[in-house]
């Protein structure tokens, strides 16, 4: 209903309009009357985008994102979803911060050591998925800093009041653990989905079933949605990779973790030392007789080559250090490195524990003979800094030389990727005795949606799919004759992540009600139909999560406002209320 | 994506069997007969509009490519302002979804459209005038340029992207493999206007102009690109806004074809095609005479 003009606020121009009337005839102090009220801003409706993939990526995130966007708009706030590319979306959340609400998944992790440089108010100008959410709390930044120096149970204590920290604050609202479903065909490999490997790696322990048909045996071929991997192959340019990328497989880290553990890969030995002087350090020696794919010998230059680039991707050409996007939060523990010999390099961590700084062993190492010429400044449409990009984060690497079991042997943007065995890799004839390098070619294939990709399994087009799909095209998928599905647990949880950069999600009260239109355990059952687990906290389903922040039945600190996916809107509204903000008579929030 | 070789043999088979017997109803084999003894002039005549269309196609499939990325820094994303314009229209009418009309608008959305754009190319060859011919290639020309500038500046999901909570994309989880021919024709982010739309509304315009020549041609092409034009938004892959818009191009490209297309200008575009710098050079001369 439009308000009669008698009761209506008096309008901008309106007092503009009066203000030159005001000129000719009145005095100072109306003129004066006329300022502060023309300067001073009228309180505006809270407006919020939500930016997410389509549904033809990530159907899971848009319908969470649909759900967040329903609540807010009953809550009264005037909320729009903008649906992004997945690399547009990380370009915005990662690199521009140009957001004020994203619906993703978080990077895979499983030391909680991850959350010092997803949060601590240190990391917030740097790019990636350091603290792309812009929170600065000492309090929690003290007990970021706390777990990384203590072991044993000083450190699970540590880590719970991290995980209190965090669920208090809210950088970002949980939703939940997915479970990665699979579909495959068993007729051509098999001993898919092995118990403490991710894909792509896993590929590397499948076999040859005894009685597989004719054909091709020595290509393993794969369906994936996400086409990032065909037109970027860029290890560290974070807005191209996905969680488990497949560049995992072109690029080999000192150690790897697998069977749960950190366990020497590049590297034969590696020494641990603590000493109260030096800190914690690691003496690590490599593997006899390395090569890059294109022939040059890996040495223990190329590591110390690889932890200072990574560290600043300018190596100190710039007036600024550009440090690497990814792996941020394991370059960032290593303080010193050094090579003894051309097998041998030394690493100092300071005043950290063992379990922590093996992570920063984790890291690809690259070549310097190819890395070295691209540090120098560059400017790219797309990402707003003008300086402070280097030419390594940006350049597509379309011809990758790593030491992976698996080079690149061509690539056709949007369309395919085809890997070949890398026959000098320590895996071709020996290594770790699980792994062993089963087929001579990986043929990636991309399809436009989860269904599509399911039907290339199905026709037997392909072996199986190499991104998760979504639950719901489970129902297309009949498993039986040599089609079966499979299901891991993920470590890449969804969720909610706010910029508290711009108002009003900068107040911690504010994002709690936020976190409070979002139903966790609903969103598990109906969106996921199941194949998830609703969470309160990043380590949820880990030994670290302290019992008092486990999932029952509803969040145990901003529990959802309403029952079974049904938004209680006064209760919603109240907690607004609560965190100070108000309500206009059309029952639009005010910021 | 490559498409499935079974899926294209399939979509042509079925093309060419509804071309042969729509053929026979609409155009008669008289018509056809006369080909025998004309067909190098007949061939002569349709050259120009045929390397005019081809030449847009072949532009469009080089653009496609990068006009996703080019779309991506210059393109205003108006997903969010379609959908708060328009609502919830496009669950609305899939709320009278049904096995028997997803299948209906499934055939007609991938075959119907294929056959619809087909048909007036060869029933307008056979006329002795040219002119129907020439206004088709040209129409489909116009509209698949258009639709390609309006792709670079504006950036839009379907509704089966936004909204998987109220709408089911009906086409791909019954065949999931159409999507393969459908996404290679069009990126995901390139719906508005929904070119479906236009082509077929400009198939109905012609057919309407020229319902004297073929009176029954009139009824099937509107059933069919009526059809086409339910399927976009049954099938949840465009809004009506989309379909809106491409209405206008559908319209609009007839109208720019009849109005600026004479044989004249269509020759001259398809000999710059082919010899450019010959054409620069006489459209030079002619300008340096006239002064």
């Amino acid at each position: 209903m439009e308000p009669s003009d008698a009761t209506a606020p008096l309008s901008r121009r309106k007092l503009l309009g009066g203000v030159s009337v005001g000129l000719a005839t009145s005095s100072a102090g109306c003129l004066q009357y006329a300022r502060s009220l023309v300067n001073r801003d009228s309180p505006q409706q809270v407006s919020v985008t939500i930016k997410t993939v389509p549904a033809d990526d990530d159907e899971a995130a848009v319908q969470i994102a649909r759900t967040l966007q329903k609540h807010m708009t009953a809550s009264g706030i005037d909320a729009e979803i903008e649906l992004l590319e997945a690399s547009e979306l990380f370009r915005d959340v990662l690199l521009n911060q140009s957001f004020d609400v994203y619906v993703a998944q978080f990077p895979p992790h499983h030391d909680p050591d991850f959350l010092r440089s997803a949060l601590h108010s240190r990391f917030v100008t740097e790019q990636g998925w350091q603290n792309p959410f812009g929170v600065s709390d000492l309090g929690l930044d003290e007990r970021l800093a706390d777990q990384r120096t203590t072991t044993g149970n000083d450190r699970q204590r540590a880590v719970a009041s991290v995980v209190e920290s965090v669920a208090e604050i809210q950088p970002f609202a949980m939703a939940c653990f997915p479970k990665d479903i699979t579909v495959v065909r068993t007729d051509r490999f098999d001993n898919w989905g092995t118990d403490g490997l991710d894909a792509p790696f896993s590929y590397l322990a499948l076999e040859r079933p005894e009685d597989a048909p004719n054909g091709d045996p020595t290509t393993l071929r794969i369906v994936q949605t996400d086409d990032r991997i065909t037109k970027n192959l860029n290890p560290i340019a974070v807005e191209y990779r996905r969680p488990n990328p497949l560049t995992d497989v072109l690029y080999d880290p000192l150690a790897r973790r697998y069977d749960g553990d950190i366990r020497p890969w590049l590297a034969t030995d590696v020494t641990w030392r603590r000493l109260d002087d030096t800190g914690v350090t690691a003496t690590v020696e490599l593997r006899d007789g390395l090569s890059w794919h294109d022939g040059q010998a890996l040495t223990a230059a190329d590591v110390v080559f690889t932890y200072r680039f990574l560290d600043d991707t300018s190596l100190g050409t710039g007036n600024m250090s550009v440090p690497s996007p990814r792996f941020r939060d394991r370059t960032s523990l290593v303080e010193s490195i050094e090579r003894l010999d051309d097998r041998t390099v030394r690493f100092g961590f300071g005043d950290t524990v063992e379990a922590v700084a093996a992570r920063a062993l984790t890291v690809p190492v690259l070549p310097s003979h190819v890395w070295e010429e691209k540090t120098g400044n560059t400017n790219i449409a797309g990402i707003d800094i003008s300086e402070g990009v280097t030419q390594a984060l940006v350049w597509a690497n379309t011809e990758p030389v790593g030491s992976g079991p698996f080079r690149v042997e061509s690539r056709t943007p949007a369309e395919r990727l085809v890997l070949s065995r890398f026959d000098d890799h320590f895996l071709v004839g020996g290594g770790p005795d699980r792994f062993h390098v089963p087929f001579e070619r990986l043929v990636v294939r991309m399809a436009p949606s989860d269904a599509a990709a399911v039907s290339l399994v199905t026709d037997g087009a392909v072996d199986a799919t190499g991104d998760p799909v979504n639950p719901r095209v489970l129902d297309s998928v009949a498993e039986e004759g040599p089609i079966a599905v499979h299901v891991e647990d993920s470590r890449s949880f969804y969720h909610v992540g706010f910029n508290a950069r711009r108002e009003p999600f900068g107040n911690v009260r504010f994002r709690q009600a936020i976190a409070r239109l979002v139903d966790a355990e609903y969103v598990a059952e109906t969106v996921f139909d199941g194949y998830a687990r609703p969470a309160a906290t990043p380590l949820a389903g880990t030994s670290w999560e302290p019992p008092e922040f486990r999932w029952a039945e509803s969040d145990p600190v901003v529990p959802f406002a309403g029952t079974d996916g049904e938004l209680d809107v006064s209760t919603a509204r109240n907690a607004f209320r609560e965190a100070g903000y108000a309500y206009d008579d059309d029952g639009r929030l005010l910021k | 994506m490559t498409v499935p070789v079974a899926l294209l043999v399939v979509v042509v088979a079925v093309t060419a069997a509804l071309l042969s017997v729509t053929a026979t109803a609409v155009v008669g084999w008289r018509r056809f007969a006369r080909l025998r003894t004309e067909y190098r002039s007949t061939a002569r005549a349709a050259i120009p509009s045929v390397a005019v269309l081809a030449g847009v196609l072949g532009i469009n499939s080089v653009v496609r490519e990068v006009g996703v990325e080019i779309s991506w820094l210059i393109g205003w994303n108006i997903t969010g302002e379609i959908y708060a314009i328009e609502g919830n229209l496009v669950p609305a009418i899939q709320s009278f979804a049904h096995p028997w009309l997803t299948t209906y608008f499934s055939l007609i959305y991938v075959y119907g459209y294929v056959f619809l754009l087909t048909f007036p190319l060869v029933a307008y060859l056979v006329l002795e005038d040219m002119e129907w011919f020439r206004t088709t290639a040209i129409a489909y020309a116009l509209n698949y340029a258009i639709g390609l500038v309006m792709y670079l500046l504006f950036i839009a999901y379907g509704p089966r992207n936004l909204l998987p909570d109220l709408t089911e994309p009906l086409l791909y989880t019954n065949w999931p493999s159409s999507q393969f021919l459908v996404s290679e024709v069009n990126a995901n982010t390139n719906v508005f206007p929904s070119l479906h739309t236009s082509l077929s509304v400009t198939v109905i315009v012609l057919a309407y102009r020229t319902r004297r020549v073929y009176p029954r041609w009139l009824p099937i092409a509107t059933l069919v690109g009526g059809s086409v034009v339910v399927s976009t938004m049954y099938l949840a892959i465009h809004w009506g806004l989309d379909v809106l818009a491409g209405i206008g191009l559908g319209v609009g490209s007839v109208w720019l074809a009849r109005t600026y297309a004479g044989a004249d200008d269509v020759d001259s575009l398809a000999e710059l095609g082919s010899d450019p710098f010959g054409s620069l050079r006489r459209a030079i001369s002619r300008l340096w005479n006239a002064r």
